[in-house]
């Protein structure tokens, strides 16, 4: 339909693939995009469709390529209940409280789920240390870092 | 046992079921949270004097928590945490991607060791918005809890 033929067109696409990919990843700003095109020797028209097409999908092209960096098993959510142990074929007569949770985790393009147990008194120390990892980001130090580096 | 000097002189057969009835004995009482008339009883049966009922009933008080501590923890359960280490890092940029600015933290679940086997521990990473998340969970348990200690 295009009246060129396979190798043009495919080079085309892969051309312009790559065009597209690097100047997400690099998120380089409309001036410099504009810089860079300038060179191929395009008409200034087809100039402002490159432009219009990179500003379009580089949020979705950053999404993507985002995914392809290396991961750690990543959380996804937790489910958990409450629990008391009455007895045990050792013991009988116990009072034993204990949170049982289900952590699902992303990996590898899978998901996993982990039956964990904890007591209520390693609950109250996981809760307080974990929100002090979230107060972090509100820090001085931290929020000096994220000035500077952006 | 077997090794005590004071114990040289007596058959090692008879010490052996000396020992398997006094660990039984033990055992059964700590299970079922026996007191102490209730093992006293059960001694006079098997025909003990009184002096003996009693130094065994004295030492018995004197490990009863102990040994029902150790009970209690015999049995099977899920993985049991026992402690939270987190890092908190800020992305710049990754081969695929530069410019990514985000905060990320990774969270390790420390797992206690068991003697059959023990489980590695749990690492994930996760967002800022993920961790609120998981706290806020974890504070609805505790609060179920609290309330359920209420009632």
């Amino acid at each position: 339909k295009l009246n060129i033929d396979v190798d043009t067109a495919q080079h085309g696409v892969e051309g312009l693939t790559y065009l597209l990919i690097e100047s997400s990843k690099l998120m380089i700003s409309e001036n410099d995009f504009q810089d860079s095109i300038h060179a191929l020797g395009f008409s200034d028209e087809l100039n402002k469709s490159l432009l219009q097409l990179y500003l379009d999908n580089r949020k979705e092209i950053r999404g993507i390529l985002g995914e392809l960096s290396p991961r750690l098993p990543s959380y996804h959510s937790l489910e958990w209940r409450l629990d008391v142990q009455l007895a045990s074929r050792s013991l009988r007569q116990q009072i034993k409280p204990a949170v049982t949770m289900k952590l699902y985790l992303n990996q590898n393009e899978g998901q996993t789920a982990q039956v964990l147990q904890t007591d209520p008194a390693t609950l109250l120390h996981l809760i307080q240390q974990l929100e002090q990892a979230l107060g972090q980001m509100k820090t001085n130090h931290c929020r000096r870092i994220v000035r500077h580096m952006k | 046992v077997l090794d005590d000097p004071d114990l040289k002189d007596i058959d090692p057969t008879v010490l052996k079921h000396c020992h398997a009835a006094a660990a039984t004995c033990i055992l059964e009482a700590g299970k079922h949270q026996a007191d102490i008339s209730a093992i006293s009883t059960c001694l006079e049966d098997c025909k003990l004097d009184k002096e003996r009922i009693e130094q065994f009933c004295t030492e018995y008080q004197k490990n009863k928590d102990a040994l029902e501590i150790l009970l209690g923890s015999i049995g099977r359960s899920p993985v049991h945490i026992t402690d939270v280490s987190w890092r908190l890092e800020y992305q710049i940029k990754n081969n695929q991607l530069h410019k990514t600015y985000q905060p990320s933290y990774l969270v390790t679940l420390n797992v206690e060791k068991s003697d059959s086997g023990s489980h590695p521990d749990v690492s994930f990473s996760c967002t800022m918005e993920q961790l609120q998340d998981l706290v806020g969970k974890l504070k609805d348990a505790a609060k179920s809890l609290e309330r359920a200690t209420q009632m």
